[in-house]
C-alpha cells in the first residue's frame, strides 16, 4: 500500500538497528576490523537514504504509518514518521557525520568486540528517529534510546574523571526524561492525541489552558536540558570533557543542536495553536540564549583543559541557535538549521583535532602542549581555520546560517540577541585560536611549573596513522566551506517553512555583513590578549584584569561538579520558565 | 555552593512552581473521567481487525510496535553499556568461565536449598514460557515472561553455586539470544515491506479471537522480544555478579560457593 519515496523512511532507522542486532549476536566471531568497516557502511546507507528521502521531501513533506495504520476519522491509531526536506537533510548530515567518526575512530576501540559500534549505531537510529517522527511519545523513546546510548559512551575509558562525568550526564539528562514524559503525559491528558498534528489541531481549539502550557515548559525543559542551554548547561562540558573523542564529535555535532531541533519541531507545530505559549517564546529564547551564548563563550576562554574548552563553546552556539528560534519566523528557524550543520561541521573537525592532540601528543592540556604541535602542521592549519570559521570568518555553511540567523534578528530589531551572539561567537573562536596559536606555533609564555597539567593524565591510543584521523576533520571543513551557497540559499527558506508548517514566503533577509567581521575582530584581539598579555603595557592589562576577576570567580564557582548544584539549577530553570509562561 | 544555599535554591523553585502546578493540576480532567478517545478508539477497533483479547499487547506490539521495538533497543543499550562498563575494567579475555578469587571461603549449599532450587528453577522457567506464549490472550507477554525466565537462570545460582551457574549459563549465548531478539522483532518490522506493506504491518494470519495462536506477526514480534529480554537480563546479571566477585577488598567475607 505505501509505495513510492514514503517507502524509504523507515529505513534509516531499521538498518542501524539490524545491524546491531547482528553485529550483537555475533559479537565473539566478528574478526578485528569487521566492527569497523560494518558500521561505517551502516552511517553511510544511513545518509544516502536521507539524502534521498530530503530530496524527494521537497515536493512535500512525506508521511509514513507504521504497521499500517492510518488515521481513521481524525483520531490517530498508529505512529507516524513525517519528514519535511529540513528534518531529511539534517538526518543526512547526522549520517555523515557518523560515516566520518567511524572512519576517525578506525581500529581504535577493538577492546571490546564491537560493543561500542553497537552503542554508537543505536544512537545514530535514535538520532534519526527523533528527527522523523511526528509522534510525542515515540519522540520521547528515541531521546530516552539517545541518552542511554550516550551514558555508556561517556563512560568508555572508566578513568575516575569519565564516571564522574558520565553520572552528572547521566543524573541530569535521566531528570530531562522524567520531565519530557510528565509533559507528554499533561498533553495526552488533556488532548487525547499522540501525534503532532493531532496535539495541535486540539490545542489550537482548546484556548488559554494551563495544562497545555505546564505540558510545554517540562517538554521544553527537557529539550533545552539536552541543548545545554543555561541553567541547564553544566552537565555537557562535563560529559563532553571526558568521553573519548570520536563520541564528542557526535556529542557536540549533531546530540546538542538535535535537542534544539526537536524545541523548534515541538514549539513550531505542537504547541503552534497556543497563544501563551507563542507569546511566552521570544522572551524566553532571546533572554536563555542571549545569556547562554556569552557564559558559554566567557568560559570557553577560561579552559586550559581543550575539550572541556571546546563543550563550552558547543554550549555559546546553542544558545545562538536559541536565539535564532526566539525569532519565531522561517528565516529565523531556517537559519538556525543552516547554523546546525555548518557549527556541527566544524565543532566535529575541532573534537577530531583534540583527538589527534591526545592520540599523538598524549596531552589535552593547552599549556602542557606549548609548541608541541610543531611536528603536525596540517592538524595546526586545520585548527587555525575551524577557529575563525567559529567565530565568524564570511565563508562555509556556518557562515552563511549565521548571516541569516543575524538577518532575522536585525529584521526585528533584537538587538541584545545580535550582540551577544557576536560577542559568544567572538569569544569562543578567541580561545580556539589561542589554543592553536600556543600549541602549534609555541607562542604565550613559557609556562614554567604551570606547565603540568592539573586533570588526570590523559591520552587515547595511538595506533592510528596520522592521516586517518586528520582525513575525516578536513572532510568536515572542506564540506563547510565547499558546499554551494547557493543551493543552500535556495532551499532553505522553503524547507524553513515546510519545517515549522507555515506558507512558504519567500522574503529572504541576511543581517549586515560587518557584524561577522566584528566577532572575528573580537576573536583576534581575544586571542592576541591571552599570548601576549605580557608584553602589553600594565596601563592595558590592570583594569581589565579587574574587570575580569570577579565575574571569572563566580562562573568558576558555579561549575562545581556537584551534582545537587546542577538539579537545585535546573529547578530554578524550570521555575523561571513556568513564571514567565505565567505571565504572557 | 553549600548545602544550605542548595536548598534555599530549591524551596524557591518550588515556591514559585507550587501555583503554576496548582493551576495544572486543576486543569486536568477529573480522578476517573472516562478514559481517552484514542483509548476507546482502540478498544472498539482491536478485537476484531487483530483478533487479540489483550489490548496491551496489541497496543505494544501492533498499533505502537515501533515504540516497542525503540524501547527494546533501549533495553539492549542499556544491557550493552553496562556490560562495557564492567567488563572493560576486567578486559574481554576472561569472560569464558568464572574467576576464582584465592582465600575466598567456599561456603557448600545446603542440600534443602539445592532441592528446593532445582525444583522450582524448571517451575519458574515453565511460568515464564507460559507468560511468553499467552501473549495475545492473557495479561503478560514478551517482556515480563523474558524476565521471568531469567530470574529462572537466578534460580541456578542460588542452587548450584556461581561457577555451577557459569558452567550452565555461558555469555556468547546470551549475546546470541539478546541480538538474535532483537533481530527478530526487526525483520518482523522489515519483512511486511518485502510485499508491499507498511514496516510491522500484520500480514501473517490472525487465527481465532482468545486462542493462544492469535494475532499473527505479533506472536512472532513477542518471541523476539522474550529471547532479547531473558538473555539481556541473564546477561546483566552475570555481569554484576562477576563484578562482585572481583571486588578489591581482600577483607571481605566471601559467601559464594566455587
Amino acid at each position: 500500500m505505501t509505495l513510492g519515496p514514503s517507502a524509504l523512511l523507515p529505513l534509516p532507522v531499521a538498518i542501524p538497528l539490524v545491524f546491531c542486532a547482528v553485529m550483537l549476536a555475533t559479537a565473539h566471531l566478528l574478526p578485528g576490523r569487521l566492527p569497523d568497516i560494518l558500521a561505517t557502511l551502516a552511517a553511510l546507507s544511513v545518509a544516502i537514504l536521507s539524502g534521498m528521502i530530503a530530496v524527494h521531501a521537497a515536493d512535500g513533506p512525506l508521511v509514513y504509518w507504521f504497521g499500517g495504520w492510518e488515521p481513521r476519522d481524525g483520531v490517530h491509531l498508529g505512529i507516524g514518521f513525517g519528514v519535511d526536506a529540513a528534518s531529511g537533510w539534517i538526518a543526512a548530515f547526522i549520517g555523515v557525520l557518523y560515516v566520518l567518526t567511524f572512519i576517525f575512530a578506525w581500529g581504535f576501540f577493538d577492546r571490546t568486540h564491537g560493543h561500542f559500534h553497537i552503542l554508537m549505531l543505536l544512537f545514530l537510529a535514535a538520532m534519526i528517529g527523533f528527527c522523523f517522527t511526528r509522534d510525542m511519545f515515540n519522540l520521547f523513546v528515541w531521546f530516552e534510546v539517545m541518552s542511554v546510548a550516550a551514558f555508556a559512551l561517556t563512560a568508555y575509558h572508566l578513568e575516575k574523571s569519565a564516571l564522574s562525568g558520565a553520572i552528572n550526564f547521566t543524573v541530569i539528562n535521566s531528570l530531562a526524561g522524567f520531565l519530557m514524559l510528565g509533559g507528554i503525559g499533561l498533553i495526552y491528558a488533556q488532548t487525547g492525541s499522540l501525534d503532532f498534528e493531532g496535539i495541535a489541531s486540539a490545542v489550537g481549539r482548546g484556548g488559554r489552558d494551563p495544562v497545555v502550557a505546564g505540558a510545554f515548559c517540562l517538554v521544553a525543559t527537557a529539550l533545552m536540558i539536552k541543548g545545554a542551554i543555561v541553567p541547564f548547561q553544566f552537565w555537557l562540558a562535563d560529559a563532553h570533557a571526558v568521553a573519548p573523542s570520536p563520541v564528542s564529535v557526535i556529542f557536540s555535532g549533531a546530540m546538542v543542536s538535535l535537542g534544539l531541533f526537536g524545541l523548534a519541531k515541538v514549539s513550531a507545530v505542537v504547541f503552534a495553536g497556543s497563544d501563551q505559549v507563542q507569546h511566552a517564546l521570544p522572551t524566553l529564547l532571546e533572554g536563555l540564549g542571549s545569556i547562554t551564548a556569552i557564559l558559554g563563550g566567557w568560559m570557553a576562554l577560561l579552559q586550559r583543559h581543550m575539550k572541556r574548552m571546546l563543550a563550552f563553546s558547543t554550549i555559546s552556539h546553542a544558545g545562538i541557535m536559541l536565539t535564532a528560534l526566539g525569532a519565531l519566523s522561517p528565516a529565523g528557524t531556517g537559519g538556525m538549521l543552516v547554523y546546525v550543520v555548518g557549527h556541527g561541521l566544524v565543532k566535529g573537525a575541532l573534537f577530531m583535532i583534540a583527538g589527534i592532540l591526545l592520540a599523538t601528543r598524549a596531552s589535552i592540556d593547552e599549556i602542557a602542549l606549548r609548541g608541541l604541535g610543531r611536528g603536525i602542521g596540517p592538524a595546526g592549519f586545520a585548527m587555525a581555520l575551524a577557529g575563525l570559521l567559529l567565530c565568524g570568518l564570511p565563508i562555509g555553511v556556518l557562515d552563511q546560517g549565521t548571516r541569516l540567523v543575524q538577518g532575522a534578528l536585525w529584521h526585528q530589531e533584537r538587538w541584545i540577541a545580535l550582540a551577544a551572539g557576536a560577542i559568544g561567537a567572538g569569544l569562543t573562536g578567541a580561545a580556539v585560536l589561542r589554543a592553536t596559536g600556543r600549541i602549534f606555533l609555541g607562542l604565550g609564555p613559557d609556562p614554567g611549573d604551570e606547565g603540568g597539567a592539573p586533570s588526570e593524565d590523559e591520552r587515547e591510543k595511538a595506533n592510528r596513522p596520522l592521516w586517518v584521523m586528520l582525513g575525516p576533520c578536513c572532510v568536515l571543513l572542506a564540506f563547510d566551506v565547499g558546499l554551494p551557497a547557493s543551493l543552500i540559499a535556495n532551499a532553505t527558506p522553503e524547507a524553513a517553512s515546510a519545517f515549522m508548517h507555515q506558507p512558504s514566503v519567500s522574503a529572504k533577509a541576511e543581517g549586515p555583513a560587518w557584524l561577522t567581521w566584528i566577532s572575528v575582530a573580537l576573536a583576534l584581539a581575544g586571542a592576541g590578549y591571552g599570548l601576549f598579555r605580557t608584553r602589553l603595557p600594565k596601563l592595558v592589562i590592570r583594569p581589565l584584569r579587574a574587570t575580569q576577576s570577579v565575574p571569572t570567580r563566580a562562573l568558576e564557582l558555579l561549575h562545581s561538579g556537584l551534582i545537587g548544584d546542577y538539579a537545585a539549577w535546573l529547578a530554578i530553570g524550570v521555575a523561571l520558565i513556568a513564571s514567565i509562561l505565567a505571565v504572557s | 555552593m553549600t548545602p544550605r544555599i542548595r536548598v534555599a535554591l530549591l524551596a524557591l523553585a518550588g515556591v514559585v512552581l507550587l501555583p503554576g502546578a496548582a493551576a495544572v493540576i486543576t486543569g486536568l480532567p477529573p480522578f476517573g473521567a472516562t478514559i481517552a478517545q484514542y483509548g476507546e478508539r482502540i478498544n472498539a477497533i482491536t478485537p476484531e481487525a487483530r483478533h487479540v483479547a489483550n489490548m496491551v499487547s496489541a497496543i505494544n506490539f501492533d498499533l505502537r510496535g515501533l515504540d516497542t521495538l525503540g524501547e527494546e533497543f533501549m533495553l539492549l543499550a542499556a544491557i550493552t553499556g553496562t556490560v562495557v562498563l564492567l567488563r572493560g575494567r576486567r578486559g574481554e579475555g576472561n569472560t569464558e568461565r568464572a574467576l576464582r578469587r584465592p582465600g575466598r571461603a567456599v561456603i557448600p549449599r545446603s542440600e534443602a536449598v539445592v532441592l528446593v532450587c532445582r525444583i522450582a528453577g524448571p517451575l519458574t522457567a515453565l511460568f515464564g514460557l507460559y507468560v511468553v506464549v499467552h501473549a495475545t490472550v492473557t495479561p503478560g507477554g514478551g517482556f515480563q515472561g523474558g524476565v521471568i525466565l531469567a530470574s529462572g537462570t537466578l534460580i541456578i545460582y542460588l542452587g548450584e553455586g556461581y561457577a555451577g551457574w557459569r558452567d550452565a549459563v555461558r555469555s556468547h549465548w546470551l549475546d546470541g539470544l539478546e541480538g538474535g531478539g532483537a533481530l527478530l522483532f526487526t525483520l518482523c518490522g522489515l519483512a511486511p515491506m518485502l510485499t508491499g506493506a507498511a514496516f510491522m504491518q500484520n500480514i501473517m494470519p490472525l487465527g481465532t479471537f482468545r486462542d493462544l495462536m492469535s494475532g499473527g506477526l505479533m506472536l512472532v514480534e513477542n518471541l523476539g522480544v522474550a529471547l532479547a529480554v531473558a538473555g539481556g537480563f541473564t546477561q546483566l546479571f552475570l555481569e554484576f555478579m562477576e563484578e562482585t566477585r572481583e571486588a578489591d577488598e581482600l577483607d571481605e567475607p566471601g559467601e559464594e560457593s566455587a
